[in-house]
């Protein structure tokens, strides 16, 4: 906006403002119903869904998978799009931080006049196509499978290493066969056991390379039975 | 307000004749003379810059306080203003209720790994309402973001964050980040199973970012592994820093909305009257040459603009009609402090 149309722009604002209401009570009686409206809907929310409390912290077993809220599945799932190991730190803060950087700043190189979204093609179908991203990324997180299963078969004497596998959360971040996450934050295990030796997948398993968390807290006896499980997928 | 000139007239004339003595005018002057009380305690209250005799226009003499009153509320919101515009304030709303809801469950909490867990079953089973105020806790958390990024969809679309409002654009980002840091430091403090293992991520997550992530995460661990040390510290994150910020950086943002004034939908045009436009909108090269920064002035108007119409016009308008005559000496003793 050059001098003139910023000048312009505030004249127009000024008539604008002339034939408007009041704040109160016109602008402030709209405010209030919404109020009233989101005050009915949380306790709405808080009445029928509570807050139910999980089982306790527990640093020992990895029971659990690592869910953040729902508010962060487009940034989790972002993980999950970006494939290779190593552009891992472009998803986990790359592509945040750039978008951030972007949304900060863009008053200051989105300065044309236009105000009519129907007017600014380039910012509008910029902003829908974040929101139908972030949507789907969130969409892909909400559904995604219940990690702590493992459907493919195996042999009689891994079965343990397995339900342990199954049980830690692994498969919130890999894949084996079918189960678990394809493409996610770590790499597919469906056939590890051709690549990686036993004592490297051991090794991993404890101490967790890169943004994986160690494992070390299972204890030798289970390291070994996953350790042994992992080792026999080919 | 109405003029009160016939009562100053008669009052007047029944102060003259009082000496007198007679009947009717006393039976007249007390009448006059209260309604003359009356009409300068409201012109007090009103122009409360000149002092007062109750408690409301004591306090207001110190603060001036009343003016800021009358320029937020009786500021006028532009033509075609809609529901779309109640997303802010709804979203202000969430955080005052996550502020209050949250006072109550820190009186139940305890921000200490061995201790956090417990709390939080026992001020969810046996504290009166504590699972519904946890619950509103909860959700108030998803609804504030859903209201947030709603908001700044709206501010985004509509384009609002340009000229002049540049700044509050910036200072909702920042708040946006804020929100989501509260959703990250809260997601701990129930040290269940599921948020401690989210944490851990997320502290990995912070750690494989370049340059300052790694001292981002051991500042955010209190240290090279997840301890007790670690829930306190996010206690303190939660409780105090960021709401700090939040609330400090929402003073700013709102300030600068009343300064500046919301929006109209983009769509809206104020029909121009004829004539006025041309010869007006163009001042003969002035400031529109070199960065075009156009002052503003507040009041919606460029300041080599006309004269000064806004919405805080009618309150200055009324003034002379409504200011007491300071000719009459009871009216002097008033409790009318000139300044």
């Amino acid at each position: 906006m050059n001098g003139r149309e910023k000048e312009e722009y505030l004249r127009e604002y000024e008539q604008l403002k002339k034939k408007g209401k009041a704040f109160f009570p016109y602008a402030i009686m709209k405010d209030s119903v919404m109020f009233v409206l989101v005050a009915a809907v949380l306790v709405f929310m808080s009445l029928l869904m509570g807050a139910e409390q999980g089982p306790k912290a527990d640093p020992t077993t990895t029971t659990y998978v690592p869910r953040p809220d729902w508010f962060f599945f487009f940034l989790f799932e972002l993980l999950r799009v970006i494939k290779p190991p190593e552009l891992t730190p472009l998803a986990t803060v790359g592509i945040p931080t750039i978008c951030m950087v972007l949304l900060l700043l863009l008053p200051f190189y989105d300065r044309g006049p236009e105000r009519i979204p129907w007017k600014r093609p380039v910012a509008s179908s910029a902003g829908v196509l974040v929101i139908i991203a972030m949507a789907y990324l969130t969409y892909l997180g909400a559904v995604a499978g219940d990690p702590a299963e493992i459907a493919e078969a195996t042999e009689p004497q891994y079965e343990v290493g397995k339900q342990i596998t199954a049980q830690s959360g692994c498969l919130a971040c890999h894949a084996i066969g079918k189960s678990g996450v394809h493409g996610g934050l770590g790499p597919d295990l469906t056939e590890i056991g051709t690549m990686l030796p036993r004592a490297a997948i051991k090794r991993s398993v404890a101490v967790g390379p890169g943004i994986m968390p160690g494992y070390a807290d299972l204890g030798e006896k289970d390291l070994n039975a996953v350790a042994d499980y992992l080792a026999s997928l080919d | 307000m109405k003029l009160p000139l016939p009562t100053r007239k008669s009052s007047s004339g029944n102060g003259n004749g009082n000496g007198n003595g007679s009947v009717e005018t006393t039976e007249e002057t007390g009448p006059s003379k209260a309604e003359k009380r009356a009409n300068a305690k409201r012109a007090v209250v009103h122009h409360s810059a000149k002092g007062g005799t109750d408690v409301a226009g004591w306090v207001d003499t110190r603060v001036n306080g009343s003016g800021i009153y009358t320029a937020m509320l009786t500021r006028k919101v532009p033509k075609g203003t809609n529901w779309f515009y109640t997303l802010g304030s709804a979203t202000m709303f969430i955080f005052a209720m996550q502020a209050i809801t949250g006072v109550f469950l820190s009186m139940y909490y305890t921000p200490s790994a061995t201790q956090a867990y417990a709390s939080i079953t026992h001020m969810t089973n046996d504290v009166f309402m504590g699972e519904f105020v946890r619950g509103l806790h909860k959700w108030g958390a998803s609804l504030m973001i859903i209201l947030i990024f709603l908001h700044m969809a709206r501010t985004f679309f509509f384009g609002a964050y340009k000229y002049p409002r540049e700044l509050n654009w910036v200072i909702g980002v920042v708040l946006i980040v804020l929100t989501m840091v509260m959703g990250l430091t809260g997601y701990l403090l129930p040290f269940d199973q599921r948020s401690y293992w989210a944490t851990i991520v997320a502290n990995n997550i912070t750690a494989s970012g370049p340059v300052v992530g790694p001292y981002l995460a051991d500042f955010l661990r209190a240290g090279p592994d997840f301890s007790g040390t670690t829930l306190s510290r996010f206690y303190a994150l939660h409780m105090m820093v960021v709401p700090g910020l939040m609330a400090a950086l929402i003073g700013a943002h709102l300030f600068l909305v009343v300064k500046l004034g919301t929006t109209a939908p983009p769509w809206v045009k104020a029909a121009r009257p004829k004539g006025a436009r041309p010869v007006e909108m163009v001042p003969a090269g002035v400031p529109s040459s070199d960065d075009g920064e156009v002052p503003f002035n507040g009041n919606g108007s460029a300041t080599n603009g006309s004269a000064p119409t806004n919405g805080s016009a009618p309150v200055v308008a009324d003034e002379p009609a409504e200011a007491p005559e300071p000719e009459s000496p009871e009216q002097g003793t008033e409790g009318e402090v000139n300044s």
